[in-house]
């Protein structure tokens, strides 16, 4: 069977410093992983790095999704060709109406797919829908996009344009930073929603707890653009109680 | 100094005398302002110098083009130029509250109209002493039917000198389009509006010209006790263009609001020139300018805002951003504010800035592709600009012409 999305020996930098330094990674459809580690180990570069933001440079490597290279794709081929990323920090758009907005990017992956683009009317039902069950407002799905939301609003939108896209390889960049308890569990239960034996995500967090609420099937600790250690579930709760300390450059 | 060849032979019009006698003569005089004139210095009209163009004198009869179906669209009573000659057939079926007379015969609408029109503009001394037919529109009372004022024709040899003169009487209040879509030569209408005390004009202007097409426009207003202006200019064709507009404020308590969105591709230049004369107390005046520029092409705003010592109490505001979407296109912006009073809250600004290349990666991340992504962003740029216009009428004019020219196509 094709891995689903299948890390290379990846090398990367931005600018002229190397951070990622040879990472190496397979994630089967229906798989949950989790990649941990302490500030500055390549977490953030490594999300950018999939989803193909400029200025993010392979400088070797390749990253396969569905047994294809996205190496040459440009950031909107590869996300209507499923890849997703939740931003750690979404970006706001003055004046991008969000409704315009969530459309444009669903009826550009049903274009891709061969699908007839969705009218006006039935995706706001559609949108409706999803966003009740991440408790977003009907005013908030009228404002600009993220313009004027709170923090956790941020990250409720991303999920909520995670359960619109459908994604087959979702990464969520820091999904937890900035949420108090109660949004976590909100955009916890979310994404939990939208596992899928067909779909895989990668969990990108320095905290153990927000895999409390999604419990992953792997842990993976980044530390120095290098993956230090693999393990299940309970590597995150090795971490959490004795720290990176253990696992440095040098290991 | 340059002085095109276009030197029609108006005899007639020097033997008459009078204001247009006067016109011919200092445009005889002056020509086509050379580069080292400084309100010249960022659009040089060097191209007209070598063109042999002649004013058209009669109609030449073809179809209407789009902006019969815009003015269908807002059910609007159509007055339409072709070449600059009016067509006799926008007379009849006026709106009630609206007149419509020659100017050519009507030496006080010349004298005043050549009293508004910018000073130092060769378009209105040009256009005054080669007009042919021009016209006066009388408003009185509320006009409730939209007026628009269509400016066509196919003569690339020709320019184009319709001169208008629009009087708001004291009170009235109308809706005006002004739209400009023609292959000629050169378009140079000049257009007065006279608004009296408390009246109120509601006007938008598209600009749409073909991509050879030189339109230089001279827009001269006038504002009474408490009189109000809402304009609108969105400028998206011909090869040069400059939208210059002087407001003689005169009476207390009036207010005005100008805004234009300019918007060039290719080797284009947009121009917007505007003159905004303070000379009263207690009067409000605002201008938000926004620029698209791609490729090569090339925008100009200059903003000259004079607060005479009466003028106290005077709130003159301008705003302009340019967006360039190419390292090869230019955008200058010269704000001037000349303040002789001491109570006065004036301000003016100017950025130039690109794409915001985080904003462009949010867009594509989500699979929307490149094109669309920087068509979303350049719409978000320019959307409260127009949302600034109040008249969801004439406002719903500009939206299809500017995204006509995102989606790369012309204005229809």
């Amino acid at each position: 069977m094709t891995a689903l999305l299948e890390i290379r020996d990846l090398h990367a930098s931005v600018g002229d410093k190397p951070i990622l330094k040879g990472i190496n990674l397979t994630i089967n459809a229906g798989e949950v992983h989790a990649i941990m580690g302490p500030n500055g180990s390549g977490k953030s570069t490594m999300s950018y790095v999939l989803a193909g933001r400029d200025g993010y440079e392979v400088t070797g490597g390749d990253i396969l999704m569905n047994g294809e290279s996205l190496m040459e794709m440009e950031p909107d081929e590869r996300a209507r060709a499923g890849m997703f990323l939740a931003f750690q920090y979404p970006v706001e758009l003055p004046g991008v109406g969000g409704m315009s907005f969530l459309r444009a990017a669903v009826n550009a992956r049903r274009v891709e797919a061969g699908e007839e683009e969705i009218d006006q009317l039935g995706f706001v039902k559609i949108v409706r829908e999803k966003a009740r069950l991440l408790g977003i407002s009907d005013d908030m799905l009228k404002r600009a996009v993220n313009v004027g939301f709170s923090g956790g609003e941020k990250k409720r939108y991303e999920i909520l344009q995670m359960a619109l896209l459908e994604p087959t390889m979702a990464v969520l960049d820091e999904t937890d930073s900035g949420l108090d308890v109660d949004a976590l569990r909100i955009v916890s239960e979310g994404v939990n929603l939208l596992r899928d034996p067909a779909r895989a995500m990668l969990v990108i967090t320095h905290y153990q707890r927000l895999l409390d609420h999604i419990v992953p099937d792997y842990v993976h600790i980044l530390a120095g653009g290098k993956i230090r250690k693999s393990g299940g579930k309970d590597l995150a709760l090795e971490v959490e109680e004795s720290g990176y300390a253990g696992i440095d450059d040098a290991a | 100094m340059p002085v095109s060849t276009m030197q029609p032979d108006l005899s007639a019009v020097t033997a008459t005398g009078g204001v247009r006698a006067a016109a011919l003569a200092r445009w005889q005089e002056c020509g086509w302002p050379g580069p080292r004139v400084e309100a010249w210095r960022y659009t040089s009209l060097a191209r007209l110098s070598d063109v042999d163009l002649s004013p058209a004198t009669s109609l030449a009869g073809t179809a209407s083009g789009p902006a019969a179906t815009a003015a269908t669209s807002i059910h609007a009573h159509v007055i339409r130029f072709e070449n600059g000659v009016v067509d006799p057939a926008g007379m009849s079926g006026l709106p009630k509250g609206v007149v419509v007379s020659a100017l050519d015969s009507d030496e006080a609408a010349m004298t005043r109209l050549a009293e508004l029109a910018p000073e130092g503009n060769p378009v209105s001394d040009l256009s005054l002493a080669v007009m042919n037919g021009g016209i006066v529109i009388d408003v009185t009372g509320t006009v409730e039917t939209p007026l628009m004022l269509a400016f066509e024709g196919d003569d690339a040899g020709a320019s184009a000198h319709p001169a208008i003169l629009v009087r708001l009487a004291a009170d009235a209040t109308c809706q005006i389009a002004e739209w400009h879509q023609s292959t000629v030569g050169l378009a140079a209408p000049l257009i007065g509006y006279d608004i009296a005390a408390r009246a109120r004009l509601e006007q938008v202007k598209v600009q749409a010209e073909g991509a050879a097409t030189t339109h230089l426009a001279a827009t001269g207003v006038a504002l009474g006790e408490e009189a109000s202006i809402a304009g609108f200019s969105l400028s998206t064709g011909g090869a040069l263009a400059r939208l210059e507009t002087h407001v003689a404020i005169r009476g207390e308590g009036a207010d005005c609001q100008l805004s234009a969105i300019y918007m060039g591709r290719g080797s284009q230049h947009q121009d917007i020139t505007t003159f905004m004369d303070h000379a009263v107390a207690n009067c409000t005046s605002n201008q938000i300018i926004r620029g698209v520029l791609d490729d090569s092409a090339r925008g100009v705003y200059q903003g000259r805002v004079h607060v005479a010592p009466d003028a106290q109490k005077t709130d003159g505001q301008q705003m302009s951003r340019a967006l360039l979407l190419s390292r090869k296109a230019e955008a200058d912006a010269k704000p001037e504010l000349e303040i002789y009073a001491d109570d006065v809250v004036c301000a003016h600004g100017a950025t130039v800035g690109e794409l915001d290349a985080t904003q462009m990666f949010y867009l594509t991340s989500r699979g929307i592709p490149y094109e669309t992504a920087r068509a979303m962003l350049i719409e978000a740029f320019l959307i409260d600009t127009i949302e600034t216009i109040e008249n969801e009428t004439l406002a719903g004019l500009l939206r299809p012409v500017a995204e006509a020219w995102l989606a790369g196509k012309e204005a229809a």
